[in-house]
């Protein structure tokens, strides 16, 4: 049975949540949106909060993560993991998002667990907040999702006008709400709201990607570098809208040292770097048409080869956030070969 | 793409950590070249060696502590249990580090990752091996790994080139395998000097004239990538099919399993699905980034 609550009472129920969790909630830090500690003041979230810049991936693989320390002594090396991670519990993540975790765990599951980033993730609640105001730039309907969809959060809330519908997705979720204040019965009329909410907010959603044969369509395209360099041109290789991703998990590993005490710390990386492949002698990737190529192809063609899910969830931060207006839909439209159903 | 092996390799990850490295001590050094070096190597725990599985054409991770990692081939062969070798070109920043390194010095070590070569393709097959300069590291492990097994294997040869005299790489090899009558052993270099009485010329022209039958055998190439490129053709004019053709590749690798993302040709890792390919793989990657 779903339940709800006050959109008045968030604040409490977040500091409640504060107590055995470690509390994110979408935020303003230096003018830039993201996921923050709640500091149980600011709940005026709900009014401005569409989407943020950095997606709360950032919860759960930080573009800066220390993997171990070490330090020397008469003995030789000694390293030490960092402690274990702490119990996290993200409020207020879009479907898009959490969708976009779902796909990353394929990677971090494949062969070898990375554990990092399933220690965070085993140890994190999602909560999730369905769209009602998508942007522009959204295209997540086309992705087989919708702006309100459950089904990668443990629970998922709709707003229906003054309070938010909740609905317990996982079992994690059910035990949580069982145990949380502030909840009511909803009625009737507030399931038959959500229901318009929920209708509403995917009409809402106008952009379109054509995802039918994109694989065989991009394969047959693959060779085509006029094609490729031509939407390659305005692109200046910044590498915000792979930074950005939700879906987007490359990451570098370095040394840090500090007299004796030091650390093995990675962090963010993009294939729109040159030196993300270069090597010392040579670098396949050095033209900036191969790393637009690698970036697209590696969205809609390669993931879905390895691990049968297109790596992209539609958020369409790579589209709002881009610098020069590249836009993948169009590019993707624009896709030179087609191949017939 | 299953590794598989994995399951008897994760039970030697430390701490259920992938990332985190086994240390290792350094025993021996060995200058080859002006700029290339080969490590002897044990783990630090010297049980581990035992216990420590591996192919050869299967590589590691190796690190210096406060300056990073980088991927190499063991260069040794898992037949040999007395030590591990690595064999390094001075390049970048790490492989400086690496070369200023002494007898002693206690360096990160995970792996083996990678799939290394298919030895069951091998069995009673003639072996033909086609390496240039630092390439025939990764070789040097498959062909101590066959010598030590040598009735499973049929006729063997070794092309083996660098630039000059000085570059040549594993000279003490080299002479134990001209030694060797059950091996044809040609040594080459592009530029001889005053005392080289070798052959000159470049490999795969070399190979052209040395001339290996086709018939029931395997060829395995590693070198620069514009002399693979130039060593297919080659072999194919011999009769090899792409099946009978192998090599190993190179990429830039940080995570060396398939997590961080840039040793991608098209669907494939090369550090999770390589680095060792056929030409007839080779042929079918979708990308030409190799």
């Amino acid at each position: 049975m779903n339940q709800k609550i006050s959109k008045k009472d968030i604040s409490k129920l977040l500091d409640e949540l504060g107590k055995e969790f470690k509390v994110f909630s979408p935020s303003r830090e230096s003018g830039v949106t993201t996921f923050a500690e709640w500091d149980g003041r600011d709940s005026s979230f709900l009014e401005w909060y569409r989407n943020t810049v950095i997606s709360p991936k950032a919860q759960l693989q930080p573009l800066y993560e220390k993997m171990f320390s070490f330090h020397k002594d008469k003995e030789g090396y000694h390293l030490e993991l960092p402690p274990p991670t702490d119990k996290k519990l993200i409020f207020g993540i879009r479907p898009c998002d959490a969708k976009a975790l779902t796909i990353i765990d394929k990677t971090f599951q494949d062969t070898y667990q990375d554990p990092y980033y399933l220690d965070k993730r085993k140890n994190t609640l999602l909560v999730g907040l369905g769209c009602t105001n998508p942007y522009d730039s959204c295209f997540c309907t086309s992705l087989g999702l919708s702006p309100t969809q459950s089904s990668d959060v443990d629970l998922m809330l709709t707003d229906i006008g003054d309070e938010f519908l909740i609905e317990a997705v996982t079992d994690r979720g059910m035990k949580l709400i069982k145990k949380t204040s502030y909840l009511k019965e909803v009625t009737k009329t507030d399931e038959a709201k959500a229901e318009e909410a929920r209708r509403q907010a995917s009409s809402k959603v106008t952009r379109r990607l054509d995802t039918k044969d994109l694989a065989k369509r991009l394969l047959s395209s693959f060779d085509d570098q006029d094609f490729w360099e031509k939407v390659s041109n305005k692109c200046i290789s910044c590498g915000i809208c792979t930074l950005l991703c939700p879906t987007c998990y490359c990451f570098d590993i370095s040394d840090e040292l500090v007299k004796k005490e030091g650390s093995r710390f990675r962090s963010g990386d993009s294939c729109a770097f040159p030196v993300y492949t270069k090597m010392p002698m040579e670098n396949p990737r050095l033209e900036k048409w191969r790393r637009v190529r690698q970036k697209v192809c590696h969205k809609y063609e390669f993931y879905p080869m390895s691990f049968e899910v297109i790596a992209c969830s539609g958020c369409g931060r790579c589209i709002r956030l881009c610098p020069v207006n590249w836009d993948i839909t169009q590019i993707l439209a624009s896709l030179p070969v087609k191949v017939k159903a | 793409m299953p590794v598989s092996d994995i399951s008897y390799r994760k039970r030697f990850l430390t701490k259920d950590n992938v990332y985190l490295p086994h240390l290792v001590i350094i025993e021996k050094i060995i200058d080859e070249t002006p700029d290339t070096r080969t490590f002897h190597f044990n783990f630090k725990d010297k049980g581990l060696r035992e216990e420590f599985p591996f192919k050869s054409g299967q590589f590691g991770e190796y690190s210096i502590f406060g300056i990073g990692e980088a991927p190499f081939c063991i260069s040794s062969s898992p037949t040999r249990y007395d030590r591990l070798e690595f064999t390094v070109r001075r390049v970048g920043s790490l492989t400086n580090a690496l070369h200023r390194l002494s007898v002693g010095a206690e360096i990160g070590f995970r792996g083996p990752y990678g799939n290394g070569f298919p030895l069951d393709l091998l069995e009673d097959k003639n072996l033909v091996f086609v390496a240039g300069g630092i390439g025939l590291a990764p070789l040097r492990s498959l062909i101590w790994n066959v010598i030590d097994n040598r009735d499973k294997y049929k006729n063997i040869d070794i092309i083996y080139g660098a630039r000059s005299p000085a570059d040549l790489c594993f000279k003490y090899d080299l002479k134990n395998w001209d030694k060797d009558k059950s091996i044809n052993m040609v040594t080459t270099v592009d530029k001889g000097d005053k005392t080289w009485k070798g052959r000159v010329g470049f490999v795969p022209q070399v190979l052209e004239e040395v001339a290996p039958s086709a018939d029931s055998a395997v060829a395995i190439a590693c070198g620069p990538s514009i002399m693979i490129r130039f060593t297919f053709p080659v072999l194919a004019k011999l009769g090899f099919t792409p099946e009978q053709m192998i090599t190993t590749l190179e990429k830039r690798m940080k995570c060396g399993i398939g997590k961080c993302g840039r040793c991608n040709i098209g669907n494939l890792y090369v550090c999770r699905d390589g680095p060792v390919f056929t030409y007839a793989q080779i042929k079918d990657f979708i990308s030409d980034e190799y």
